[in-house]
């Protein structure tokens, strides 16, 4: 990794990179590990070195990464997606939403305590800043993330409920999502035969 | 016998009351504690309602108008997030639509259970039992209605405790409280204003936004063998805990299966994920809404607890796992 994408990096979790450099490090970063890393560690460092909780950049990283995701080239589903009935739409596979991954692997779960203090191989940063939060590395906070909403599916089966599955999620920003489209013919009949707002 | 004795001066309490009264709001003020929670399930699986909650958690406070109807059987629900994003919920069934207007996406998504709004509700009577006292505090008023207060107290700091203000007329829970062991409030659900067994318009449950030119999502399907045997257990549970299924599941397509062990004391429930990790990880917890969650390597394996309870008992049940 070059100092060049570090000085990026840097400039970026302090909120201080310019909008168009910030989509394409956005872009970069969901798909590379290392730059998720690397971004991950500077937001840490930069919370140690301020002896603070918040970061500057964070404020506004949620609605960055959200412009992302609108300015992502993405097919526009055609006129018939607009039926919602789940008979006619079918998945995608592989049409990952690439930014909302950077974002759940940058952000990260709303940790309270982090590290167990008993580990045995603990984060350099956790020694040096005690109590404060290191991001786990992303592939694990997709992994931690995808834990909480199988939890909450399995739960379901023996009495919890499920607004609490959905606010999770709202919590974990989006998961690998992959976009449906309808089938056309079947959506054709769908448009004909009931109205356009979901039957209730 | 004494608790037969006991229904039976309830069921006689209730006759005389129904004779006597035509406030059938008085009827049900003597039910048992395990009978109220009975009454409050069946009125959450039952009740047609809506009206306008207040959820706090983690300091933070939210806003939600609901609708909730039962048609032929089948569970309709509307909620709306009345602050933030603005997000709608729309439920037919198991299929779900999750409306996002600031993203101009929907998202979605199928869910298993029956549904209601309470995350932390006990939906079912306590069955194991001997982990938690239920019992009956005073009458209040919630919601212009009035409620009687059950309080779900654990025995141990490996779970939380409930606080339910139930309708008396119907059982349905007006206000909820989930506690942990220091009696402070981790999660509070309370009604605002509702308005119960109402026949709901069809156009109350319709997405209030229209979703022209949205972008639709869905998550991608997963892999799960139920009811598998496995060899990892837990050879130190929390009292009262025990093995309600084990699962194969894949997370991704062409990723190795994992062991899902789902734990509960009939109350409260952890999951454990056990899959093989080629990498050392580094012990640790999380918390997302009343949730915890504690991951460790054990013999080759990431182990993840995850469940609505204490720190001490994700770190506990995880930390306890063993392959036999």
């Amino acid at each position: 990794m070059n100092d060049a994408i570090n000085a990026q990096i840097s400039a970026f979790v302090d909120g201080e990179l310019p909008e168009n450099e910030a989509e394409l490090l956005l872009r970069r970063m969901s798909q590379d590990r290392a730059l998720r890393q690397q971004a991950a560690e500077y937001l840490a460092l930069g919370r140690a070195i301020r002896g603070q909780r918040t970061v500057a950049g964070m404020a506004s990283l949620r609605d960055r990464i959200a412009a992302a995701l609108d300015a992502e080239a993405v097919p526009e589903p055609s006129s018939a997606s607009q039926s919602r009935d789940l008979k006619y739409v079918r998945p995608l596979a592989g049409v990952a939403i690439a930014a909302t991954v950077a974002l759940a692997a940058i952000i990260g779960l709303q940790r309270v305590a982090g590290i167990d203090e008993t580990a045995p191989t603990q984060a350099v940063a956790e020694a040096e800043s005690p109590g404060y939060t290191v991001p786990a590395p992303a592939p694990a906070e997709d992994k931690l993330r995808e834990y909480y909403l199988r939890h909450a599916a399995s739960s379901a089966y023996v009495g919890a409920s499920s607004i609490n599955a959905r606010l999770v999620t709202l919590e974990l920003p989006d998961g690998v999502q992959v976009e449906v489209q309808p089938e056309p013919e079947a959506a054709e009949e769908t448009d004909a035969a009931e109205p356009a707002q979901p039957t209730p | 016998m004494r608790k037969l004795r006991e229904h039976a001066a309830a069921t006689a309490l209730v006759a005389c009351a129904a004779l006597l009264s035509s406030h059938p709001a008085l009827a049900d003020t003597d039910l048992a504690p395990n009978e109220w929670l009975g009454k409050m399930v069946g009125a959450v699986k039952a009740t047609n309602y809506q009206g306008t909650v207040i959820r706090t958690r983690g300091g933070r406070s939210e806003v939600l108008k609901v609708v909730h109807a039962i048609k032929d059987g089948v569970v309709h629900e509307r909620v709306i997030v009345q602050e933030g994003n603005g997000l709608e919920i729309i439920r037919i069934g198991n299929e779900v639509h999750c409306i996002l207007p600031d993203e101009k996406s929907v998202l979605v998504e199928e869910w298993n259970d029956q549904g209601a709004l309470f995350s932390t509700l006990p939906s079912s009577d306590i069955r194991f039992g001997s982990e938690y006292d239920v019992s009956i505090v005073r009458t209040e008023r919630v919601a212009g209605r009035q409620s009687v207060l059950l309080a779900v107290r654990p025995h141990d700091e490996y779970r939380f405790g409930h606080r339910l203000w139930l309708d008396i007329e119907t059982g349905f829970p007006l206000q909820t409280k989930l506690l942990d062991d220091a009696g402070a409030a981790i999660e509070h659900v309370k009604f605002a204003d509702i308005r119960l067994d109402e026949n709901i318009d069809s156009q109350a449950l319709a997405p209030s936004i229209s979703t022209e030119n949205f972008r639709w999502f869905t998550s991608p399907k997963r892999d799960i063998t139920y009811d598998v045997s496995s060899v990892w257990s837990s050879d130190d549970l929390p009292p009262g805990f025990r093995v309600i299924s084990t699962h194969f599941e894949t997370l991704a397509e062409g990723e190795e299966p994992l062991v899902h062990i789902l734990y509960s004391d009939g109350l409260a429930n952890v999951s454990v994920f056990i899959e093989s990790s080629g990498e050392e990880i580094r012990a640790s917890h999380s918390r997302v809404g009343n949730s915890n969650s504690f991951s460790l390597q054990v013999e080759g394996h990431q182990v993840t607890a995850v469940g609505e309870v204490p720190a001490a008992t994700v770190r506990r049940i995880a930390s306890s796992m063993r392959p036999n």
